[in-house]
């Protein structure tokens, strides 16, 4: 197809061509050229088969109002085709085709309409009930737009931004783009959001004068280049509006270019003051036949031609209600397209240097007439033009049917921001009666028609924004008030709701092929309310969400009510939720960031063979340092000889401060008094139910001065929770979080003292540095150490704390020490196995939300005589102490040594009577032994318990409740 | 998700920077004559009102301070200098 050279308007550059695949040919496009134009382009007419009769659908509007132009490219089903911008090697397919978007074998459903009235399925397929399934698994293959494949995954990045401003502009056409001018002068942050790839709007792709010698789509440039020079106005193109919230937040979605490092990203937007003016969109034609392929908006032919260089077709008839149709039709003739006839709906009322244009050019202009009927197959061949009141009518042979009942505003922005909106009998618009607080619109949704005054109310919203945004702008506002009210008002709109005739297929909502008989079966049925109308009879809930039925639906249905009911009925619209258009779930994800924690040692992990991270919470950390994965060298070697692990995830903190024992005493059950200096006090932290939810240690390092620990999991949160619990108190202390500060390592075993000597001169004797004790120290009188002896794995163990930097150096220093020792490094299953013989447990593993420190038999931890401080969980401690019916921690052995259940395995009777925690089999012990939560009446030392693993196995495996710890029950080994 | 919040020492922020901490219902009641009642009460249950309630913040992604503020819960605007409820 010949494309339309030299033109000013043009969008595309038609030198630079692109190759696009569809239905697996090669076509060229070029650049600039949505999917959409560049299949139009190549001759494709038929883009889509409709969702209920497979109907051949066609171009229709460029901004994707409707499902006829969603195709499925590169994998991505229901890509609105008309707004995507051609890249090259686009693979694209038609949707919802059986067989080919010509030939669709589906196609025979269109002639059983009759059989498929509104809410056929409430009526249909449940009797006999029995036959329900089957036809729940044809109707759900017929359902649905688009196919995904199970293995698609979305390509290509997304990003978010998160922007403030003083003023954002919804729509940069000349009235927004006034506004967004006229608020920057003011010198305020604007943002101008615009869903096409340019500025513009209804001046951008038209040659009408503006002023002498100045045409639209000048002007609109002109305006755009002058919004590119400001600093403080930020613009963001192909940035469709998504929602509207509560204190002017905006959300968008902004289309990357090619050269943008995202696909597309989310955009949410906080705005001081906000002005809508998105203008308007086209409200169809309702006549038979009123989707053929050939049959398209005015402004989609009109932008076809002037934006892209394609004419849309050869013959055409136009049946319009606005100038706007006029003026397509007198520039499309001079593009060379033959003009057959003009047909206005309106009696009078148009522009008479339009009419002069059309009679200069011999173009036949049928007043009060409109398109009844078109005719054709799959594509269009002639339409029949008649009279509004229906008397006279003549068929006109055309290939291209430009159909336009009139306009209607894209209110959608402001339904979402509680706009209060009604209908308007002049411009026949629904229009903001009135608007919440720094929320203004301007321009043609206003029904402003006029140039300069759709710029006089773009910059009259401008100034009223700054206002909003406490600049002084009175004066300016009085003065762009009596401008505007100088130029020419908003103008009267098309009333015609249908054209007159009969005909079954006379759609109001394309995507759902809802006609108007379908609505009337909806007024059958009993629904009258339009929301009920919408629901029953499905139209405006397809992927458009309304655009095209929007302002056709409340019309019909005022209509019916005026001639059955009440007279003066009033159209009321239906409700508009967000998306305003749809999107990617992959933009609202936003950024697939996982962003994961290293440990000062992982570098030095990293090089030792075989060893296997895994993620654990925020960290990676080393889980097995070979392919055994019951780690059973790892065990065997901190039993008998000493092993080192990397424990530097363990929360580390500081606190100091006159009443920084006040605080511990708060969230700490024990008595914190009670920490000596040169001792570690182990305690535990619960929540207001009792319920344990961290265990650590304390150290006295001065007077006033604590360094604390807690487990892995609560480094984030524990110093939160703290401020949390003293937040009603003057209390004056200070808190610092050194967790990522210092790092620590646990040597462990009973060759650690000879280990750790090697690189020491302190006595390490256990007189001198006895176990629970704490010491401070410098290795290699350089690197300083907090030392505390504990016994998490159940032998004599030093844990070491060293400053982040120093980690690396005394992690070698160990390695190297110890190697006469046989130290290893062991990982965190084989730690997990060492600290379960002693039956130590790892909250979160051996507790759940409801577990309290009596139902893990820690209950010793808890000082009872300090109700003064107010301790965090002590009077539920109080209360649940013998509480009956708990869930209770118990150790068990397995009656096959060899066979340890299934962590998470339940525990069972004729009921579940509790879980797995953990269990394994012993290396040390040589049976298989593990830990349980069980209702308390299983909690008794010689309870016999039977596992089922369910998804394991289906056989019952048995075991017996045996005291704790299972492995060393004196501690002797600890205190060597 | 348009909430934003005043922190006393780092101004006003995006709400997404802060964890919520509940109504405000006071310091916790002494220990002493507690009833099981009480307790639960006090732990678990919440006016939930509709209109202007004074709530806690943490800002977590800041100073790391807990503070009051006062927010209409219908609007999900914070208030300033509102009578409290």
């Amino acid at each position: 197809m010949q494309r339309l050279k030299g033109l000013a308007t043009l969008k595309t550059d038609p030198a630079t061509e692109l190759s696009l695949t569809y239905r697996g040919r090669g076509f060229k496009g070029v650049k600039g050229d949505s999917i959409a134009t560049a299949l139009y382009a190549n001759g494709v007419r038929i883009f889509s088969r409709s969702l209920k009769y497979h109907r051949p659908r066609g171009l229709y509007s460029l901004d994707g109002e409707c499902s006829n132009c969603l195709m499925e490219v590169d994998d991505i089903p229901n890509v609105r085709s008309e707004v995507m911008r051609l890249r090259e090697g686009m693979v694209v397919k038609p949707q919802n085709v059986a067989g080919s978007p010509e030939h669709d074998f589906m196609s025979f459903v269109d002639k059983l309409d009759r059989f498929l009235p509104a809410g056929f399925y409430y009526h249909y397929f449940h009797k006999p009930y029995k036959l329900w399934p089957f036809f729940q698994n044809r109707l759900r293959k017929a359902a649905g737009l688009g196919r995904l494949k199970p293995s698609f995954r979305m390509k290509g990045s997304f990003d978010e931004i998160y922007p403030c401003t003083d003023v954002c502009v919804i729509g940069a056409g000349p009235a927004g783009m006034s506004a967004a001018l006229a608020a920057a002068d003011q010198g305020l942050r604007v943002i101008l959001l615009e869903a096409r790839p340019w500025a513009g709007g209804f001046f951008d792709y038209r040659s009408t004068e503006y002023s002498p010698d100045v045409p639209l789509y000048k002007r609109a440039r002109q305006m755009a280049d002058e919004i590119g020079q400001r600093e403080n106005i930020r613009f963001f193109a192909d940035t469709s509006m998504m929602g509207f919230y509560a204190g002017n937040v905006i959300t968008a979605f902004q289309t990357g270019k090619e050269s943008d490092s995202f696909y597309e990203r989310y955009i949410q937007i906080s705005a001081g003051s906000v002005v809508v003016a998105t203008g308007c969109i086209e409200r169809p034609m309702i006549f038979d036949h009123n989707e053929r392929p050939g049959i398209m908006q005015v402004n989609c032919g009109h932008r076809l031609a002037r934006t892209y260089g394609l004419l849309p077709g050869k013959n055409a008839v136009f049946s319009v209600g606005d100038d706007l149709g006029l003026e397509a039709a007198v520039d499309l003739s001079d593009l060379g397209l033959k003009v057959m006839c003009v047909a206005d709906t309106r009696l009078d009322g148009q522009a008479p240097h339009l009419l002069e244009g059309l009679e200069k050019r011999n173009i036949l202009f049928l007043r009060g007439w409109a398109v009844s009927r078109s005719h054709g197959n799959r594509a269009l061949k002639s339409a029949t033009l008649c009279t509004i009141d229906g008397a006279m009518s003549r068929k006109i042979p055309c290939d291209t049917l430009i159909a336009s009942a009139g306009l209607t505003p894209a209110a959608g922005p402001l339904f979402l921001a509680k706009a209060k909106i009604a209908y308007d009998h002049f411009t026949k618009f629904f229009l903001p009666v009135t608007l919440p607080p720094r929320v203004h619109a301007a321009g043609r949704l206003l029904g402003y028609t006029d140039s300069l005054s759709i710029e006089a109310s773009g910059r009259l919203a401008g100034l009223t924004v700054s206002s909003d945004c406490d600049v002084d702008v009175k004066n300016h506002i009085k003065d762009a008030r009596e401008k505007l009210e100088q130029l020419p008002g908003p103008a009267r709109g098309a009333g015609l709701v249908q054209s007159p005739g009969p005909g079954k297929k006379r759609f109001i909502c394309f995507d759902e092929d809802v006609t108007i008989k379908n609505i009337y079966q909806a007024f059958d049925a009993g629904f009258e309310n339009i929301e009920l109308v919408k629901r029953f009879s499905t139209a405006g809930l397809g992927p458009s969400q309304g655009s095209i039925p929007g302002h056709n639906l409340p019309l019909i249905v005022a209509q019916h009510l005026q001639q059955h009911g009440d007279p003066s009925t009033t159209p009321l619209p239906t409700t508009i939720r967000p998306p305003l258009v749809p999107g990617f779930l992959s933009t609202y994800a936003g950024k697939k960031s996982d962003p994961v924690k290293r440990t000062p040692l992982h570098e030095s992990m990293e090089t030792i063979p075989g060893a296997v991270f895994r993620r654990a919470g925020a960290w990676k950390r080393v889980r097995y340092f070979s392919d055994d994965l019951t780690c059973r060298k790892e065990i065997e070697n901190v039993r008998n000889n000493a092993g080192i692990i990397d424990v530097s995830t363990l929360g580390k903190f500081r606190i100091f401060g006159p009443e920084a024992l006040m605080a511990l005493q708060r969230v700490y059950v024990g008595d914190m008094s009670k920490t000596y200096e040169g001792r570690v006090k182990y305690s535990a932290m619960c929540n207001e139910d009792g319920c344990l939810i961290d265990d650590g240690v304390v150290i006295k390092r001065g007077e006033n001065d604590y360094y604390f620990t807690s487990s892995s999991n609560r480094a984030g949160s524990t110093l939160e929770w703290i401020r949390y619990h003293t937040r009603h108190e003057v209390w004056d202390f200070s808190m610092v979080n050194l967790t990522d500060a210092f790092g620590a390592i646990n040597l462990a075993g009973p060759r650690s003292r000879e280990v750790l000597s090697v690189i020491m001169d302190t006595d390490l004797s256990n007189d001198a540095f006895p176990y629970a004790g704490y010491r401070e120290f410098k290795i290699k009188g350089e690197i300083p150490v907090r030392a505390m002896r504990l016994g998490f794995v159940g032998e004599l163990s030093y844990e070491l704390h060293v400053p982040s930097s120093c980690m690396r150096t005394l992690w070698d220093l160990l390695l190297e020490a110890g190697r006469p020792y046989d130290l290893m490094p062991f990982g965190l299953e084989a730690q997990n196995v060492l600290r379960l013989e002693k039956a130590h447990i790892i909250i979160g593993q051996e507790t759940e939300i409801r577990t309290t420190l009596h139902d893990l038999g820690l209950g010793s931890l808890w000082y009872r005589e300090k109700s003064v401080y107010k301790t965090v969980g002590a009077p539920a401690l109080h209360f649940t102490e013998h509480q009956e019916s708990r869930m209770k921690l118990v150790g068990f052995k397995m009656e096959d040594p060899h066979r340890p259940p299934q962590d998470g395995s339940i525990i069972v009777d004729e009921k579940i009577r509790g879980y797995v925690c953990t269990a394994r089999f012993s290396f040390t012990l040589n049976e298989s032994i593990g830990l349980a939560l069980v209702h308390s009446d299983l909690a008794e030392t010689g309870t016999h318990l039977e596992f089922f693993e369910g998804n394991k196995s289906e056989k019952r495996l048995h075991g017996t409740v045996v005291s704790t710890p299972f492995y060393d029950p004196d501690g002797k080994r600890q205190r060597i | 998700m348009s909430l934003t919040i005043t922190c006393p020492i780092c101004g006003k922020r995006n709400g997404y920077e802060f964890r919520f901490g509940g109504e405000e219902r006071g310091p916790r009641p002494d220990e002493e004559g507690l009833t099981h009642e009480q307790w639960c009460n006090y732990v678990h249950m919440r006016k939930n009102i509709g209109g202007i309630q004074r709530e806690w913040w943490y800002h977590r992604d800041g100073c790391g301070s807990w503070f009051t503020i006062q927010r209409d819960t219908l609007t999900n605007l914070e208030i300033k200098g509102a009578e409290e409820i």
